[in-house]
């Protein structure tokens, strides 16, 4: 009886104590948990190669108060010098206390020695198993000094990092000026059969002119945030080439033709535009729609085909034209022939490129490897050498 | 309230079953069988939809599972085996808590949390295992729709970055792979045993064994779609991607301006889970309460002592789901494939009536 | 129990005993037949001109036989009975219907003649339409089982009086449609009412504590509404309603959670619109729950849940802001709740001037002082509108807020899940009157769905709900 109505009664002090716990964990707020006041928002980082093992330099957002007049994102760059990656992270941390959150890193950027020496995925390693790094992130490579990248005042932004984001952004890619790639695809082409990736290569050039009294500056490697104020030279970012990576390390470098070749193989451009020639003088088409693959018939000895199709119509003419040239939209065959020439030439440039470098950028042998797993075995340490390329470029004009 | 309908059941089978099954099991299947995971996959669902109908076919006999075995074998006897069967359901339950674990830890927190973030699941875990098992019933007709709705959603947000021919060719893992996989899978698959204690809570009406295996199969078929759209995205480093559903949909070029929209999905899937991986426990209780009586001190008590134990094993088992996860799958992979699968076929020949000199 | 004598002024005195209130009157007079009358009337209560007009002056001039029966008969009003028990006589005095003694009697007479002040009926502002009946329940029962019968012309409607509460004696009635309502309702219904046994029932909310299942619950488990229309409707779908004397309020039972999310509107529109309308409740009511509490989770646990770029305006907003997250929100829904509360009660002018005072000078110069920060006004404002979007559900959900803004600012967003689990389980194992709260959502009930968050078509809604158990399911022939 006793024990029935003890019992009818522990509901109750059990809600009580339940909300007891939940208020004193509501104002304690205290499980080793890192709320937004406490962080470094990390919108982009560098990686760099040094003597002491990795440089890494981080672009944090610092938010402007609610006091701001103007719009926009201020940063500020700080790096660190460690001999893991995760090292110098933690620096970032231990220098300005606030705690380094990954999970809107949207631009990984490694610096020409980075990776050209080593294995870019051991640079990458520790993003790759972060579970809080979104592996959506964009990669890139550049050249010189990522930190430097990093660290530079864009003319365009307030931050280098957004400036650099424009250049990849989806519309670029539809252009076919650029390449982009994703932590996560480069990781998977990296550990897939083919072991080959690509990365888009920044490029960095000062606007003539352009100075700046940035918000921005870089830190130096004794770390730390540093304040603006100073006059600094305004910079201008492009990422028209194309860095070709094998087992990591990259391996090459497509120029900007060969970045516009790639991508409309990939099917992926459109109001792309290109350049060829109309008796001498240049003239450029606007890709309206564009189909490409590549293919590979490893029925025998391995072969394959890279098919292009484009519709164009006519952009710029060099040539004077009468009035209803310019009304049309239809391209003249010479001109049409000239583009395929042009466009083969691309292509098969882009080939000898890749061949020289080792760089499966085709995904060859994963094709070979999900066609055939014989074959696979067969062919998979030769492929690229053996392999007979055949181009097959369509030119259409508008109608 | 008191019964669960054939509905409810049906809304279990085919909504509330798969959810456990796409958060760590396709990573686990994608680094054991690599592109080949959906042949464990499937296999180990055709297994367990075949235990599945065994298990409502027993339904027919209108006993619940105490009195199933009480009939053939006498009291004692049943006390002893429906006792060691709510072990089993306590054994079986211990992986997919310690999943959901480290899926709160690492899916709802920027930060690694200290265990004390997922303690309040335990305080929920009394509350619903206080309440009698057949309110379950109730709480899959809310569910069912919320996990249509995130998985469906999961799959819209997904499509898009999935390239399917990654999953050929077939057979690359070869035998070793499969055998591996389907090993590895077993501590996820024992779904027929969750539905022996829920005997004599439901009727058994027409074609009901059909319908359950299904609607089961129906389930199991989003799930088998689900893991290949996940191995189709991630590829050869899908084994890092430990939390399958959380990681397909952020490729969705929306969430760039909406920010990650595909939470909404995924809560309403955690939502799923945290009411699924409390189940097996739950049916434990349910077990030694058909055998002894169930006064409500003895519910309850029952209920406060396994969320304790569990609370206790969730604390010192902390950061090693992987030696768990081997011992269950590795060292004694035997344990859940002998209940979940021999215990439904077991239970057809027993008597419907009670034996006369007993 | 004592009954009346044949002596009018021990019976007078016996009356006087019980009231003793100086309101208590008696009028004595003499008949022209030479009779002793006494009338003993509630001052306050009673309509004195009817008492002079229908009662005292055509006993004055009565002649005929000293019997209950006979007097009863020359009273001019239509409410007449005859009493035998003092104590009963005592009630009646103390309803307003005045009591006639007379000598030699075997019983006395009661005649209904009282007055008791009301208001006239208007909308209630609880419930404003813009389309359909304005009409509202007043506090005078008879004025509220008018309003119904009015809209319900059948023999069928059942009106069940009795009486509780041992001092205040109120009038419940018990209303329903017979054959329309499960008879085992009604029976449970008046069983609890007879159960309740409580000196003072001051309103109909206080049965609302005796009829739930579940009395400590913070979620609603009777209906109420304060038209008649809706009372009506209810009635017609095979719900047991209670009017009680004094009370506004009406209340209707079995009450299913989706009723709050129906609006008598959305009867008058077409079924696309209401459907539209009850989706949008749903979601305001979701986002007045959830909002504030997510906005603190993931400040505090889960920043992915920001766009980056509304993350860096909102870590921009809170950059000076003396308070962590959690407590700025739960600061900011104190003041929203003491606002809210102090509005209600105060004078409606001096209401006007501090709805002013509250929304803007409170509010802006909170922020342009640094308390609080812009987005955590934003998101209470929000969250205070979309509550008032299922008004009938405030005081349940602004509880539910608060729970879960404690939760997530605690346990994060995994908290404000299992919140949520918790939420569904006891909602789902709820069940008033044999009806599960949660109907026609859990259990499913197929048909029941058409007139849920969904509005089908009347055309479509040709049975009563299953959940109601009505012994006559059909509506539409």
């Amino acid at each position: 009886m006793r024990i029935g109505k003890f019992l009818q009664t522990v509901p109750m002090k059990l809600w009580l104590i339940l909300a007891a716990a939940v208020l004193f964990s509501f104002f304690s707020n205290d499980f080793g948990l890192v709320d937004i006041q406490k962080t470094a928002i990390i919108l982009a980082a560098g990686i760099d190669k040094t003597e002491a093992g990795f440089s890494v330099t981080t672009q944090i957002a610092v938010p402007k108060g609610s006091d701001r007049t103007t719009g926009g994102t201020s940063s500020v760059e700080i790096d660190a010098e460690g001999e893991t990656v995760s090292d110098c992270i933690s620096l970032i941390f231990s220098k300005t206390g606030w705690v380094p959150k990954l999970v809107f890193c949207n631009l990984i950027v490694l610096g020409e020695d980075a990776a050209k020496e080593e294995d870019a995925v051991a640079h990458l390693n520790y993003f790759l198993r972060n579970d809080y790094m979104p592996d959506s992130c964009l990669l890139a490579v550049c050249e010189g000094k990522a930190g430097e990248l990093i660290s530079s005042t864009s003319a365009i932004d307030d931050a280098s990092s957004l400036a650099i984001g424009k250049l990849f952004s989806e519309a670029a890619v539809k252009s076919g000026k650029v390449l982009t790639n994703t932590l996560k695809d480069f990781a998977i082409d990296y550990y897939g059969v083919s072991k080959c990736s690509y990365l888009p290569y920044i490029r960095m050039t000062p606007q003539e002119g352009g100075q700046n009294d940035s918000q921005t500056a870089a830190g130096g490697s004794g770390g730390g945030s540093s304040s603006g104020g100073g006059q600094e030279e305004q910079q201008v970012y492009s990422a028209e080439e194309t860095a070709l990576f094998k087992e990591g390390k990259m391996v090459g470098l497509l120029p900007r033709e060969q970045t516009l070749a790639l991508s409309l193989l990939k099917g992926n451009v459109f109001t792309g535009t290109f350049n060829t020639e109309d008796g001498g003088k240049p003239v450029t088409l606007t890709v309206i729609k564009n189909d490409g693959g590549v293919s590979l018939d490893s029925a025998h000895a391995p072969k394959a085909t890279l098919s292009l199709s484009v519709t164009v119509r006519l952009c710029c003419r060099g040539v004077t034209a009468p009035v209803e040239d310019i009304a049309s939209d239809s391209v003249p065959e010479e001109i049409l022939e000239n583009a395929k020439a042009t466009l083969e030439g691309y292509e098969e440039k882009l080939w000898e490129l890749c061949k020289t470098s080792g760089c499966d950028v085709f995904q060859l042998t994963k094709m070979l490897y999900r066609s055939s797993l014989k074959k696979y075995s067969e062919w998979k340490d030769v492929l690229l050498e053996t392999v007979t390329p055949a181009i097959e470029t369509k030119v259409i004009s508008m109608k | 309230m008191n019964k669960i309908s054939t509905r409810q059941l049906l809304f279990f089978l085919a909504c509330i079953t798969p959810v456990g099954k796409i958060v760590i099991l396709p990573a686990l299947l994608s680094e054991t069988a690599k592109n080949d995971l959906l042949f464990p996959f499937i296999a180990s669902y055709l297994l367990q939809a075949a235990a599945v109908f065994c298990a409502l076919l027993a339904a027919k006999k209108g006993l619940n599972f105490y009195e199933l075995l009480a009939h053939t074998f006498g009291q004692i006897a049943a006390k002893i085996l429906v006792t060691l069967y709510a072990l089993f359901l306590l054994f079986a339950g211990l992986l997919p808590i310690l999943e959901q674990k480290l899926f709160v830890q690492s899916v709802f927190y920027d930060t690694l949390p200290s265990l004390v973030a997922f303690a309040p699941y335990f305080l929920f875990a009394v509350y619903l295992m206080a309440k009698p098992l057949s309110s379950h019933g109730r709480v899959w007709d809310i569910l069912a729709p919320l996990s249509v709705i995130g998985i469906a959603g999961i799959f819209v947000l997904s499509f898009g970055s999935a390239d399917f021919a990654a999953l050929l060719p077939v057979g690359a893992a070869g035998g070793k792979g499969f055998l591996e996989g389907t090993m590895s899978a077993t501590a996820w698959f024992f779904d027929a045993a969750l539905l022996l204690p829920l005997l004599g809570k439901f009727e058994y009406k027409k074609g009901l064994a059909w319908k359950g295996t299904l609607c089961y199969l129906a389930g199991g078929a989003a799930a088998a779609f689900f893991v290949a759209m996940f191995y189709a995205i991630f590829q050869e480093i899908a084994p890092n991607q430990l939390f399958a559903f959380t990681a397909t949909s952020k490729y969705f070029s929306g969430i760039t301006m909406l920010g990650r929209i595909d939470y909404l999905f995924i809560f309403a899937l955690a939502l799923v889970m945290a009411f699924y991986v409390t189940l097996p426990l739950e049916a434990g209780i349910e077990c030694v309460l058909e055998a002894y009586g169930r006064p409500r001190y003895l519910h309850t008590g029952l209920a406060v002592a396994v969320t304790a134990v569990f609370l206790l094993i969730t604390a010192l088992l902390d950061y090693r789901f992987t030696e768990v996860l081997d011992a269950v799958t590795k060292t004694a992979f035997w344990i859940i494939p002998a209940f979940s699968l021999a215990a439904p076929p077991l239970l057809l020949p027993l008597r419907r009536k009670q034996h006369a000199d007993r | 129990m004592k009954n009346v004598t044949g002596d009018a002024e021990k019976c007078k005195e016996a009356l006087k005993k019980l009231l003793p209130a100086e309101d208590f009157l008696t009028f004595d007079f003499c008949s022209a037949g030479g009779a002793a009358f006494c009338v003993v009337f509630a001052d306050p209560l009673t309509d004195k001109d009817l008492l002079g007009q229908q009662v005292i002056s055509p006993l004055q001039n009565y002649r005929g036989k000293l019997r209950a029966e006979d007097v009863a008969e020359a009273i001019f009003s239509p409410e007449t009975k005859t009493e035998k028990s003092v104590e009963k006589l005592a009630e009646e005095v103390l309803s307003g219907n005045p009591v006639v003694l007379f000598s030699d009697m075997d019983m006395a007479v009661v005649v209904g003649t009282k007055k008791i002040p009301v208001r006239a009926v208007a909308e209630p502002p609880t419930d404003v339409t813009i389309k359909g009946p304005r009409e509202g329940f007043i506090e005078d029962f008879k004025t509220n089982t008018a309003l119904v019968r009015r809209r319900l012309k059948t023999g069928e409607l059942k009106i069940d009086t009795l009486n509780v509460g041992r001092r205040s004696s109120t009038t419940v009635a018990v209303c329903y449609l017979e054959g329309t309502a499960s008879q085992k309702t009604v029976e449970e219904v008046k069983q609890k009412l007879n159960e309740i046994d409580i000196d003072v029932i001051p309103d109909s909310s206080y049965l609302t504590h005796f009829l739930a299942s579940r009395p400590y619950s913070l979620v609603k488990q009777v209906g109420t509404t304060e038209k008649p229309d809706i009372f009506a409707a209810k009635l017609a779908e095979g719900r047991v309603g209670l009017l009680v004397d004094g009370s506004p309020i009406a209340l209707t039972l079995p009450y299913l959670l989706i009723e709050d999310f129906q609006s008598s509107e959305d009867y008058f529109v077409p079924p696309y619109r209401a459907t539209f309308t009850r989706l949008l409740r749903l979601f305001a009511l979701l986002v007045a729950i959830y909002l504030p509490a997510f906005y603190v989770a993931a400040q505090l646990f889960k920043l992915q849940l920001f766009p980056v770029k509304l993350l860096l305006t909102i870590a921009g907003s809170i950059r000076d802001i003396p308070f962590s997250p959690s407590l700025e929100m739960l600061l900011v829904l104190l003041v929203l709740e003491v606002l809210n509360e102090a509005s209600i009660r105060m004078p409606k002018y001096v209401g006007m001037a501090l709805s002013v005072v509250g929304a803007l000078v409170l509010g802006e110069t909170a922020v342009s002082a640094g308390f609080v920060s812009t987005p955590a006004i934003i998101i209470i404002a929000f969250s205070g509108i979309g509550l008032y979007a299922v008004p009938n559900l405030i005081e349940q959900t602004s509880v539910l807020r608060l729970a879960m803004l404690l939760v997530a600012g605690s346990v994060g967003t995994y908290g404000i899940i299992l919140a949520t689990a918790f939420v569904i389980l006891y909602l789902v194992t709820t069940e008033n009157f044999g009806a599960p709260l949660v109907a026609p959502f859990a259990p499913v009930m197929g048909r029941d769905l058409r007139d849920s968050i969904v509005k089908y078509n009347l055309g479509s809604l040709d049975k009563r709900p299953k959940t109601l158990k009505s012994p006559n399911r059909r509506r539409l022939a």
